[in-house]
């Protein structure tokens, strides 16, 4: 299986942004967004999904700690 | 006859005899002298101008010495970048690879030139095209200035299972023309990584035996002998490098 060129690669990143696009506006309701998912997961390879997926996952993850905070995972207490 | 007389007497007869001239003496003197030469406001113009002067000359002197002081030490800090760069001693090893023509080339052919060197794979979805456009923007702008020496865009693959040569050809001709493209046995290009430190890690095949490679994200300089000089991570800008990798070929003193 050959790797995407350069048209493929762009094919699918503009798929994955309507996708990204849409979960923003949608509040992240994934089954609004299926027609896009679809679009998505035809245009970029399977592995690309994934990646995509979890990176998603990942920047919302930071986001909200950037914009929330968050509590330390508790430890042993340490006197400072 | 020579008849010496005291100084005082001497005076008072010639104010004597030239009776108009009255020779001012103590604070008359002061008064006189400052009314028979400039006017008030000149004088003190006078004396602002030079105030002004001393303090400019001070003032720039400051500015230079500061200036200079400023130069040393970002030279000194730069002498201890490139000191601490070859105890690390990255890329001192030799490679052996092929191009993505598909013909055998080696560390030496590439000493004389300045190169830029990205480790990565074909089917990765976002960071290596990312980075090899960047690569690609850093080696046009600094084209774009005849006086620097061309700089040579490298490739090395961290899929050598599926970044063979064809595989290479079609990746290459996306990006900047001079781009070499380097594969070849897993072992070969191991040594090559080994060489840079490069961390890379195949991750699980999916069902199409598709799979990515987690790897470490790095531009490396290395200069025309061969020494590793510089890398650049993702936060740099394509100026920021090209500033940086100008300022090394200034700067370069060869071996």
């Amino acid at each position: 299986m050959a790797a995407p060129n350069s048209a493929q690669r762009k094919a699918c990143w503009d798929a994955r942004d309507q996708l990204w696009q849409c979960l923003d506006d949608n509040n992240d309701k994934t089954q609004s967004c299926q027609q896009v998912q679809g679009d998505f997961e035809a245009k970029c390879p399977a592995q690309w999904v994934k990646y995509f997926t979890k990176r998603r996952d990942f920047l919302k993850y930071k986001e909200k700690m950037q914009t929330e905070g968050f509590t330390p995972a508790g430890g042993p207490q340490v006197n400072s | 006859m020579y008849i010496s007389i005291p100084l005082h007497l001497h005076r008072t007869l010639c104010l004597h005899r030239t009776a108009q001239y009255r020779y001012p003496s103590g604070p008359e003197r002061v008064l006189t002298r400052s009314l028979s030469r400039t006017p008030d406001s000149s004088r003190a113009a006078l004396k602002l101008r030079t105030r002004l002067g001393v303090t400019l000359l001070v003032g720039g002197g400051l500015l230079g010495a500061w200036w200079w002081v400023e130069r040393e030490k970002q030279q000194r800090r730069r002498r201890q970048r490139v000191e601490q760069l070859r105890t690390v001693a990255l890329g001192q090893g030799t490679f052996s690879l092929l191009d993505h023509t598909g013909h055998r080339r080696t560390k030496q052919d590439f000493l004389g030139r300045w190169v830029l060197l990205y480790f990565g794979f074909t089917h990765c979805p976002d960071i290596c095209p990312e980075e090899l456009d960047t690569l690609s923007a850093v080696v046009s702008a600094l084209d774009r200035d005849p006086a620097l020496p061309r700089l040579q865009p490298l490739f090395i693959t961290v899929d050598p299972e599926r970044d063979d040569v064809a595989a290479l050809a079609r990746y290459v001709r996306d990006f900047h023309p001079r781009l070499v493209g380097l594969t070849g046995t897993p072992e070969e290009v191991q040594h090559a990584g080994r060489d840079f430190r490069v961390y890379a890690s195949a991750g699980p095949k999916d069902e199409d035996g598709d799979y990515m490679v987690d790897h470490s994200v790095l531009l490396y300089l290395v200069s025309p002998d061969g020494l590793f000089l510089d890398y650049y991570n993702r936060t740099k800008s394509p100026e920021q490098i090209a500033d940086s990798i100008r300022n090394h070929i200034r700067n370069h003193v060869p071996l």
